[in-house]
């Protein structure tokens, strides 16, 4: 009797184990599962990028040989989505920003690059001599990467190469050396394409549009007491308990804007809400403001909400200001100004301003393109008339309003007709430059009851 | 007494034992949901509400949960803590997953009718903005409203530069990026701060003036991170390029 008790215990121990054996055996298999899975998906990541480049590669060759502006488009244009599919493949590879930010940079660049040959091409320019030696270095650098790649794959095959163990940083020396051989070769890729000089186009990824610095800002540096008193000065009829500075760092100088961030502690409100402000360096502008106080129950229409805007623009000095969008949210107005010279909009002046709606309060401020663009400029005449331009518009396109604006083009600025209206019950906005009546931009309008999307 | 002592182990013994085996046995069957699956998979670009979003669809929310005895408060279009909790009600009542937001699967439980097509019929900046903000709160819930705006720049001015993935999403997911991405922060339901911050960072605020990298000095652990030049420090968060 006392002998078959003892037993219970461990006959149950050993249920136990066992079911503790099954529930790790079915666990270990989930697990496998799961890396299949993810070791198959990058395996095809890996050959789609190869087949990309590949495909790059031979493109470019081509185009190096085509001699007709209508061959050369249709290569552009698969270069363009070759190397758009291999930059977006490449970013879900277990490889970290370090690792393949040139690599990322020469395939954007490569497509943008293609962009604007196609632009030129469709404009009737021929490939010039400097852009032929760029292509030409483009053409040098896919070749790189696919041989890179091609060495890759070779080991892929040879040693049942894992990509999916690389992504977690296991101790297993197998796959350390894998790991070696498939971040190494791409490193030692990266670092090569670095070298490469910087290619001078017009395009959203040139770079010298990603390092453009602001025309707007001129006058002396001021130091940061000066600064902290501009912000203060800005700020006028709230008053101030506090103000700190956020720390700078080392290479301050060197960011898009240099400025001076400051936390300012409004004696009426918490201390942990403060209003945050930027004040350049050079000039003492304020570059931005936002003042994250909660918003509850808001009374004031938005037209009210605009005069509150425009009237505090003019406050601070910018006083041909234009409204152009508004957006509601989080119980305020967002408006959007740009400034107009000689009846011409000028779209790259451009200030945000929010306006709470409870009070009327201006809690949010943005004048970073403003102070990035705004510069003296000569507007040229319009070589086209109104209706010259209205004939380069599409004719089922309704018109609702006319005007002449400055909108942005690359790195530069160009003068154009601006035509509102409705295509198929969607509101659109059509721009036909008026020196040469090309149709530069069409931007499509989303309205709701909140305000207005472009896009 | 001692015949007691042996009695109460035994005792203990065997109701752990049991207690493990009835744990294991659910932990088997546990994880296979093949609904999991399915569910997601009719999102017909819906536009998805959450605190903070206003318009015509949060008041046939309001309108309709108003009528179940869900919601109390005013239909008044705005996704405030009212609609907020009572949609978290009625998500618990529906066992649905209780996220106080209405997805494809919360709105079809409230029968609410799919959109009409048009030249504009689901675009909008919703699924952007939402995202952003749960990157937000994944990564910056602890830090002043201005750096969470600014982390949120820094996504932003990646798509933007040239040696970074060009969407919201690749930035976001590019892998190592981001520590609240690798271990499922991400995931969480953001705050009405963090959607507050992603709205600000989208409209064009930008606290770091073109940073395109942050790291928190505290706990980096990529030593590559160190080569990068800080411009600004915004609470525990430095930023640089």
């Amino acid at each position: 009797m006392d002998n078959r008790k003892q037993l219970i215990a461990p006959a149950l121990l050993a249920l136990l184990l066992v079911a503790a054996l099954v529930w790790g055996y079915n666990q270990n298999q989930i697990k496998k599962q799961h890396e299949i899975t993810l070791e198959n998906h990058y395996q095809r990541l890996f050959f789609d990028v190869k087949k990309h480049i590949e495909n790059v590669q031979v493109n470019l060759s081509k185009a190096l040989v085509a001699n007709s502006k209508e061959r050369n488009v249709l290569l552009f244009s698969q270069i363009v989505s070759e190397a758009t599919s291999a930059h977006s493949k490449l970013g879900q590879m277990p490889l970290t920003h370090a690792e393949v930010a040139n690599t990322e940079k020469f395939l954007n660049q490569a497509a943008d690059y293609s962009t604007f040959l196609i632009q030129r091409h469709l404009q009737g320019q021929d490939i010039t001599t400097e852009q032929r030696e760029a292509l030409n270095g483009l053409q040098g650098n896919s070749a790189k990467f696919n041989a890179e790649l091609e060495n890759i794959q070779g080991s892929l095959s040879d040693q049942n190469f894992l990509l999916g163990s690389m992504s977690k940083n296991q101790g297993n020396e197998i796959e350390e050396a894998n790991a070696n051989i498939f971040q190494t070769s791409l490193v030692q890729l990266d670092k090569e394409f670095s070298k490469t000089p910087e290619l001078i186009y017009d395009g959203p990824f040139a770079d010298q549009m990603v390092n453009k610095k602001p025309v707007g800002l001129t006058g002396d540096d001021v130091s940061l007491e000066e600064a902290a008193s501009l912000a203060q000065d800005f700020l006028g009829e709230v008053s101030i308990g506090g103000i700190e500075a956020f720390e700078a760092g080392e290479h301050l100088d060197e960011s898009r804007i240099p400025a001076y961030t400051f936390n300012v502690f409004p004696q009426s409100q918490n201390r942990d809400m403060a209003i945050y402000l930027g004040v350049s360096k050079k000039g003492g502008e304020v570059i931005w403001m936002a003042n994250p106080r909660p918003v509850t129950g808001g009374q004031l229409s938005v037209r009210d909400a605009e005069e509150k805007a425009k009237a505090y623009l003019q406050n601070k000095g910018f006083s041909n200001m234009e409204a152009n969008y508004s957006l509601k949210y989080d119980g305020g107005v967002l408006f959007t100004f740009t400034d107009v010279q000689d009846e011409v909009i000028i779209y790259p002046d451009l200030i945000k301003v929010k306006v709470a709606l409870d009070s009327g309060e201006v809690v949010g401020f943005d004048a970073s393109a403003y102070y990035m663009n705004h510069k003296d400029r000569n507007i040229t005449a319009p070589h086209l008339d109104e209706g010259g331009a209205r004939a380069k518009v599409k004719e089922s396109f309704v018109i609702d309003s006319t005007r002449l604006a400055i909108i942005p083009k690359g790195k530069d600025e160009v003068l154009c007709y601006e035509f509102k209206g409705k295509q198929d019950q969607g509101d659109f906005i059509v721009y036909i430059n008026a020196l040469d009546g090309s149709e530069e931009q069409i931007l499509q309008i989303i309205q709701d009851e909140n305000g207005t999307l472009t896009f | 007494m001692k015949k007691g002592e042996i009695h109460l182990k035994r005792f203990i013994i065997i109701s752990t034992a049991l207690t493990m085996v009835f744990l294991s046995i659910f932990l088997f069957f546990g994880p296979h949901n093949p609904r999991f699956l399915s569910s997601n998979n009719y999102a017909y670009a819906e536009r998805i509400l959450y605190w903070g979003v206003q318009g015509q669809d949060v008041r046939t929310v309001q309108d309709k949960l108003l009528r179940w005895g869900f919601y109390d408060g005013a239909v008044d279009g705005i996704y405030g803590a009212r609609t907020y909790r009572a949609v978290r009600k009625f998500q618990t009542k529906h066992g649905l997953k209780v996220d106080g937001v209405v997805g494809p699967s919360t709105a079809k439980a409230l029968g609410m009718p799919s959109a009409v097509g048009k030249t504009a019929t689901g675009v909008n900046r919703n699924a952007d903005e939402y995202l952003l903000a749960r990157a937000i709160h994944g990564e910056a819930r602890g830090e002043p409203y201005v750096g969470k705006v600014a982390v949120a720049a820094v996504v932003l001015n990646r798509t933007r530069s040239s040696s970074f993935p060009n969407t919201i999403a690749g930035v976001i997911y590019q892998p190592l990026a981001f520590t609240a991405v690798a271990d499922g922060q991400i995931n969480m339901t953001p705050n009405m701060d963090s959607i507050k911050a992603a709205r600000d960072a989208l409209n064009g605020w930008d606290p770091t003036y073109g940073c395109l990298y942050y790291w928190n000095p505290a706990t980096a652990t990529s030593k590559w991170i160190w080569s990068r030049k800080v411009t600004l420090k915004i609470g525990k968060h430095w930023f640089g390029i």
